[in-house]
Formats: structure tokens, sequence, C-alpha cells
């Protein structure tokens, strides 16, 4: 690798001696050596670029050498800040019910029950700022609306980033994407809507109403049942005279398939036992869940490196 | 000759996970205004041992740092460049500081002692 003589060939080399690492990852440690060289720059204007590069291979380090250093962090980052993972579980029973020890199936159960409420905001903000943009370009403050719309989008990239990151364990980029300097404002409008991140990150906030209602739905579905089921012999233990007394025909029957009849404490076990399994099936959907959503929100919110 | 300095490369390694943390929240609990990633870096130029390592390292443990609560930060325009991270130490920064310090100073003697022929 010959050594560079730009600061973009510079993060060039960083980019590809980073190859194959997490995109969140890249985009940090592209942040982070972007800032500190047009620091250095900065410092001394009257070197050149070659000149300040030669000294920062020294100080700062290579590209490649950079580049160790990150991944090196990044395995320390894993282990510091990931809970521990739970001990793996051989029997089919353990595998089951260990889905209630893992802090991710909480985490992803209340990102679906948030994701609702973000879903509404998103989805509002994206089609909001979106027709507003397409209807106020006739006009002169289009063009500042139109910026400022896109601005938030990013912003609100990274904030989902965050939520992504805490709740499903996703390693999301802490840092935006460095702005690029040397354009003029026109340019830099310009790249606003040529970059295809910035469509897929609208895409996610969109994406995120449906997906929101779903995830809302399923979880509070299949919580409430559950829990309703294994509340099943409670109610026969409690008192079960006023209980006719809720229902129009004055009868509460079961129907297991053989014909309908008045339950009995072996109904009653058995809907408990069903909601037991129930609401561990809807733990390991959530988790799940979780993780796939991670994913898309991975690829829709972290820009590829341009290979 | 390789293989001591690759020991040597290691035990570096290790030694400088916990006290470049440590030096960083010093840094920036000792300066009035905050400070941002380059300057801190300049501040520690010169410095021996494994502070002298890449200053391309610094910037992750910031970031774990701000992660942890121990520092703030805000990114501020600049007028002869870029715009910068400006990073400050928080409240709890300054009480896990003062923790760290007393740890450090007891290891620090307690490792001179061992080393000075204290313990036989």
């Amino acid at each position: 690798m010959n050594a560079p003589r730009t600061i973009a060939e510079y993060l060039e080399q960083l980019r590809a001696a980073l190859r194959g690492a997490d995109p969140a990852l890249i985009q940090d440690a592209l942040y982070d050596a972007e800032e500190h060289l047009r620091a250095e720059l900065a410092e001394q204007p009257s070197r050149s670029e070659a000149q300040m590069l030669e000294h920062v291979v020294g100080s700062y380090g290579a590209p490649d050498e950079v580049a160790e250093i990150y991944r090196d962090q990044e395995i320390k980052i894993q282990r510091a800040l990931r809970p521990p993972p739970p001990p793996k579980r051989r029997s089919l029973a353990g595998r089951f019910f260990g889905v209630a020890a893992d802090p991710r199936t909480y985490g992803a159960l209340f990102y679906m029950l948030l994701a609702l409420a973000t879903g509404i905001f998103y989805f509002t903000w994206a089609v909001t700022g979106l027709s507003l943009s397409v209807g106020l370009s006739v006009l002169i403050i289009g063009l500042p609306f139109i910026v400022l719309f896109f601005g938030s989008v990013r912003v609100l990239s990274l904030v989902e980033g965050r939520i992504v990151e805490a709740m499903l364990g996703m390693r999301m980029p802490r840092r935006p994407v460095y702005p690029t300097t040397g354009m003029t404002l026109m340019q830099r409008i310009g790249s606003m809507f040529t970059d295809v991140h910035t469509w897929t990150t609208l895409c996610y906030m969109w994406l995120m109403l449906p997906l929101g209602i779903v995830y809302f739905t399923l979880a509070v579905t299949l919580l409430s049942v559950s829990v309703a089921f294994i509340g099943a012999p409670l109610a026969m233990l409690l008192h079960n005279d006023w209980l006719p007394g809720l229902y129009v025909d004055h009868q509460v029957t079961v129907n297991w398939g053989f014909g309908a009849h008045v339950p009995g404490w072996g109904d009653a076990i058995a809907m408990c036992v069903i909601g037991i399994v129930l609401l561990f099936t809807t733990l390991h959907l959530a988790r799940a869940l979780g993780r796939l959503h991670g994913h898309v929100a991975k690829h829709m919110l972290v820009p590829r490196a341009a290979d | 000759m390789d293989d001591s300095a690759s020991q040597l490369k290691k035990f570096q390694k290790e030694l400088s996970s916990g006290t470049v943390s440590l030096v960083l929240l010093g840094v920036l609990a000792q300066s009035r205004q905050p400070l941002y990633g380059y300057q801190i870096a300049k501040r520690l130029e010169g410095a021996e041992g494994v502070l002298a390592g890449k200053q391309s390292a610094l910037y992750p443990v910031l970031r774990n740092l701000e992660g942890a609560g121990l520092l703030a930060s805000e990114v501020e325009p600049s007028v002869s460049g870029p715009p910068r991270r400006y990073y400050r130490i928080t409240k709890p920064g300054r009480e896990v500081l003062r923790e760290w310090v007393a740890a450090w100073n007891a290891t620090r003697d307690a490792v001179d002692n061992v080393l000075q022929g204290g313990v036989s």
C-alpha cells in the first residue's frame, strides 16, 4: 500500500483496510479519522496535505494500523457492553424455557410495544415532510424547507439506530457520516437527493407504521391471551358463581372440539398449561422478530460502504 | 528477540486498556473548557509507555466513555476548519474518576512494592 497523499486517499485506504468489518464500525472509524486529519490540517495551514499525512501516519497511525486498532476495540466493546450470553442449554425443555432468562427477549418485546408509537411518528414525519417539500418547491421557501427536512431525516436515522442498538442489540453507528467538505452549498444539497441512504431511511420510516402496528398487535394479543389462559384456574378458584353473569346466555362453556360443556377443573388446568406454552412461544417469537428487525434496520439505516 | 517483542506488545495492549480511559478522564477533569479529540491527543503527545501508542486508539475510548455516561459531547462548527466534537466530563464521570484514581494509586504502590522486593 503506497503512502496516502490526500485526506480522501487516506480515508479510502482506511475503508479498504476495514473491508468486511461491521458497517457501523466503518462509519465510526472514518468519522474519527476525518475529524482528526482535518484538525491536524487546520492546525498548521502552511503544511501541504501530503506533508501533514506523512506526520499523521506516525502519530495517528497508518490506515491498516488504525483498522487493526478499531477491530480490536470492537471486540472489547462487544465483550464489555453486551450482557453475558445465557448459558447454553442442551435439553429441549431447557432451550424452550431458557428464552425467559435472555435479556434480549425483553428488549425485543419492549421494542415491539414501542414500535407503534415510533412508527406513527416516523410515518407522519416522513409523509408530511415529503408532501410539504413537493408542495412548497414552487415557492421560495421550498428549498430551505426541503434541506431542513432531509437533515431531520438523517438525525432521526441516528436516533432510531440508538433505540435499535439498546433494545435489539444490533451494533449501529454512533456518529453520522462525516459531512463532505469542499463542496458548494448547491452540491451538498444535491448530494442529499442522490444519496441512496436518504431514500432507504425514508422507506424505513414509512415502513415502520405497518411494522409497528403488526408488532404491537402481536405482542399485546399474544401476551394477554396467554396471561388469561394461565389465570384460568385462578378464576375457577375464586368463585365461579358470578362468572356466568357476565355472559348473555348466563352460561360459560368450553368446547375442545367434542361439543360444548360447562368447564371443570380439568379444563382450567389444561388451559393453564396451554397458556404457559403460549407465553414462552410468544417470548421466542419476540426474540426472533427482534433479531430480524435489527437486520432490517441495519440494512436500511446504515449506508453501505461504497466499494 | 521477536518473541519478546510480541510479548511486550501484548503486555502493553493489556496494560493500556484501563489506563487510557483513566488518563482521558483525568485530562478532561483538569481542563477548564471542553476539548475535542485532536486537542486531547496533542496534550498526550510525548507521553511515555502505553500512552505513546497511536492516537487513533483514543477516539473509540472517548466514545465508550461517552456511552457509559462519564463524558458528554457536542458538535460545534469551527471557524477555521471542520466541525469538531467537544467532550467534557460529567458529574458521574468525576465520581468514577475519584474512585479510579484511588484504585490506581493503590495498585501502583503495591506493584512498585512487589517489584522492589518488598514482599519476600
